[in-house]
């Protein structure tokens, strides 16, 4: 026994003594002070990338790849593709490695971009962003999701540590056509006219929003609070501003009305025990004239896509507002050596040839006003619509999970316990603040 | 990271201690023991290697991870020391406390459950031999021997609103008893208990019919003279008899019900709220999705430790007289 008190002693002492982590902290802040963006004289370069797209995502970057190889014939990006819940948890040790890749793609928020820069994996791209001029050519509300300030406290502003693309992903209603005409109501333009359509489409036996919240879907409650909220104050929330609260932005609302419909029985009737996909699959299936979701999460086919329509609904002063973001935030490696080819390849995926290409492989494109969209699909006429407006509106606001860290968790618990009666509004509110304020307060 | 290796460890220990142990005879001839010595450290020399690599691939994680467990570390930049700071997380966080309860409950549905079934069972199915009993054990063992994966699969399609226990329900009228089972804040634990239960009862069943059938039939003959009925005989004959059994059963199961993450994970998520969030989960959850690795660790000591606690108390009291 003694000798286990010992052992137990003096792993502790060497505990103590060395920390993990903090192997890669090299200084992110450094920068070249001059930035060639003459990528033809560069030589021969090979890029080794690592992203999450597969499907038509992947075929859209495999595209990108070879006109930008095209153009610069000296430079050959290799391309790996890795499941994305495979490659956010393993792209820290990725980056950490000499021989990793020199352009990845993370995601947004603290619990990888953030983390990413806080360990020095990332180059701060602000010498990149002035050569190329990204701060005239995207909205600020995009532009503000991959900045950190440089101590890596706070999100949102300072320096950027990475760039979003001529893609996006919404939060916005999707809308069965076919459904729409039989009940003969146009789409809706307002949220007001959304809840006299779910009405309409309840007295006519229709299931209004098809919707199951069994593994703690969002979807619903972020895309009304978008619609509801002070677009400036919830970008603030988001990024770390503590004294912006969940009550200034809309959440207590936008619970109290996903509530609302669900007591009018607005949504299926046991949709307390319907997970995700088979509230998509049954979407997709023709059950339900509504459905709150992610642009590209349908997964609808051509013929599909001439059924289903999108719309994102302006706020009551006629702004629209949106949850929106690139659907990745590129990166290049702190051990890259040629960072200057990098950066000339993720301005190339923020251009209009990127995002014609993605709306030719039924992609929605952003940062890309004149894109030339097929007429024949429905769904994509209004998702590149809504980015178009967004674009101009400079209306985006970021994925409110981005807040901390288990933000998504307590969305999705909480919500369950208000559809259940166990929890009102207010409560909600004070949880998701008490989640938020916990985080910011392990940041200090 | 990985608690639920670790206390597999756990278990072949246990069932190690309790297979045959070489026997030193005290009777040996004194001018072999230099002989003896030397045979023993080749054996040593021979299980170097396996040693090595357990010490690798098991203690040095094991060691890692307690090491972790004093850090407020996201798993990249330079880690803080906080002492004690998530264990008092762990087990005053209201929402990571609540998952002991849970476990709780699900030791009921994997462990005591089953084993109270299997006893029952056994006892009835060794009584009278039957043509056919092969069959009957195989088909309780399967679901033994099937993916956890596949089997939460199969049974969310099972509690599904429009899933065939409801249809069940329905079709005999008793559709007041009908619900959205794994989104009911009541019932969605017990749903997952129960599919613990199915999958543990065949093998406590298969596990203590072998154990009676090692009881000396005379045993039997002996409490039958003595005027025992079937209720006497299985308390003072065969349930002593299982003792050995009884233990394996009890580790195995209370251990599975202390790390149950997949059942959980593939159904629920730990939800409705947090009605079905068990330690692994929230380990899962600490350690991959939100950057809270010296949490996520913590845990993982915790629960190793009472797996550990868990074995040695069962095998101590399982050995008295």
């Amino acid at each position: 026994m003694a000798t286990t008190v010992a052992v137990v002693a003096g792993l502790a002492l060497t505990m103590s003594a060395c920390a993990p982590g903090g192997g890669g902290g090299s200084e992110s802040s450094a920068q070249p002070s001059s930035i060639s963006t003459d990528i033809a004289s560069a030589g021969t370069v090979t890029l080794k990338m690592t992203d999450f797209w597969g499907s038509a995502e992947g075929k859209w970057i495999d595209q990108a790849i070879a006109d930008f190889q095209k153009k610069y014939p000296n430079v050959t990006i290799d391309r790996t593709s890795e499941d994305w819940g495979q490659l956010n948890s393993t792209l820290n040790l990725q980056l950490q490695d000499d021989a990793g890749p020199d352009i990845a793609s993370a995601n947004n928020g603290w619990q990888s971009l953030g983390t990413l820069a806080k360990g020095g994996l990332v180059v701060n791209l602000d010498s990149y962003a002035k050569a190329y001029g990204w701060d005239s050519k995207v909205p600020t509300t995009i532009i503000r999701q991959n900045k950190f300030t440089t101590d890596l406290k706070t999100m949102g502003s300072g320096s950027w540590f990475a760039t979003p693309m001529a893609r996006t992903s919404l939060i916005g209603l999707y809308y069965n056509a076919d459904k729409l005409k039989k009940l003969g109501i146009e789409p809706p333009k307002t949220l007001d006219e959304l809840e006299v359509d779910a009405a309409k489409a309840k007295t006519a036996g229709e299931i209004p929003f098809q919707y199951g919240s069994l593994d703690g879907s969002t979807s619903a409650l972020l895309g009304v609070q978008a619609v509801l909220a002070d677009k400036n104050k919830l970008n603030d929330y988001v990024y770390d501003v503590p004294t912006v609260k969940a009550s200034d932005v809309g959440m207590k609302e936008a619970v109290e009305t996903v509530k609302k419909w669900a007591d009018a029985g607005y949504f299926p009737k046991d949709f307390a025990g319907i997970d995700y996909q088979t509230a998509v699959a049954n979407f997709v299936k023709g059950q339900g004239v509504f459905r709150w979701e992610y642009t590209g999460s349908l997964g609808l086919s051509t013929e599909q896509q001439k059924h289903f329509g999108y719309v994102q609904l302006p706020q009551s002063g006629g702004k629209t507002v949106g949850v929106g973001a690139a659907p990745g935030a590129m990166v290049i490696s702190a051990k890259s050596k040629h960072p200057e080819v990098a950066a000339a390849f993720l301005d190339y995926l923020m251009s209009p040839a990127a995002g014609q290409t993605a709306v030719d492989l039924g992609l929605v494109p952003a940062l890309s006003p004149d894109v030339k969209v097929p007429e024949t699909s429905l769904s994509l006429t209004g998702e590149s619509a809504a980015a178009k407006t967004l674009d101009s509106d400079d209306g985006y606001v970021p994925y409110f999970d981005w807040s901390s860290p288990t933000m998504l968790d307590t969305l999705g618990q909480n919500l369950q316990l208000v559809f259940a009666g166990k929890m009102d509004s207010g409560k909600f509110t004070a949880a998701v603040d008490a989640d938020r304020d916990a985080f910011l307060a392990g940041q200090a | 990271m990985s608690a639920p290796a670790r206390s597999t460890g756990v278990w072949t220990a246990a069932a190690g201690s309790a297979a045959a142990e070489p026997r030193e005879t005290a009777s040996a001839p004194p001018r072999r023991r230099s002989a003896r010595r030397r045979r023993r450290w080749t054996g040593l020399a021979f299980a170097a290697l396996p040693l090595a690599v357990y010490a690798v691939v098991v203690l040095a994680p094991l060691v890692q991870s307690i090491q972790y467990s004093f850090f407020k570390w996201d798993g990249v930049s330079a880690a803080t020391w906080v002492g004690f700071d998530n264990y008092v997380t762990f087990v005053t966080d209201p929402i990571l406390r609540s998952t002991f309860g849970h476990v709780l409950v699900l030791i009921c549905f994997f462990a005591l459950l089953p084993i109270v079934l299997g006893l029952f069972s056994a006892a009835l199915l060794t009584r009278a031999k039957q043509p056919g009993m092969a069959v009957y054990r195989w088909i309780f063992f399967l679901p033994q021997v099937m993916t956890t994966v596949v089997i939460a699969l199969v049974f969310k399609r099972i509690y599904a609103p429009d899933g065939p226990l409801n249809q069940a329900l329905r079709a005999i009228g008793l559709d007041s008893l009908a619900r959205t089972w794994l989104g009911d804040f009541t019932w969605a634990l017990p749903a997952l208990g129960l599919i613990g239960t199915w999958v543990t009862f065949g093998f406590c069943m298969v596990l203590f019919i072998s154990g009676t059938s090692a009881i000396a039939p005379e045993l039997y003959e002996a409490a039958r003279m003595d005027g025992a009925g079937p209720f006497r005989e299985f308390f003072a004959v065969t349930l002593p008899g299982l003792r050995g059994q009884l233990a394996v059963a009890l580790t195995l199961t209370m251990t599975a019900a202390l790390r149950t993450f997949d059942l959980v994970w593939i159904t629920t998520h730990g939800g409705p709220g947090t009605s079905t969030l068990t330690p692994a989960v929230a380990l899962y959850k600490a350690a991959f999705q939100n950057p809270q690795v010296g949490l996520a660790a913590a845990i993982g000591v915790v629960m190793a430790v009472l797996c550990l606690v868990v074995a040695l108390v069962i095998t101590r009291v399982s050995e008295r007289d």
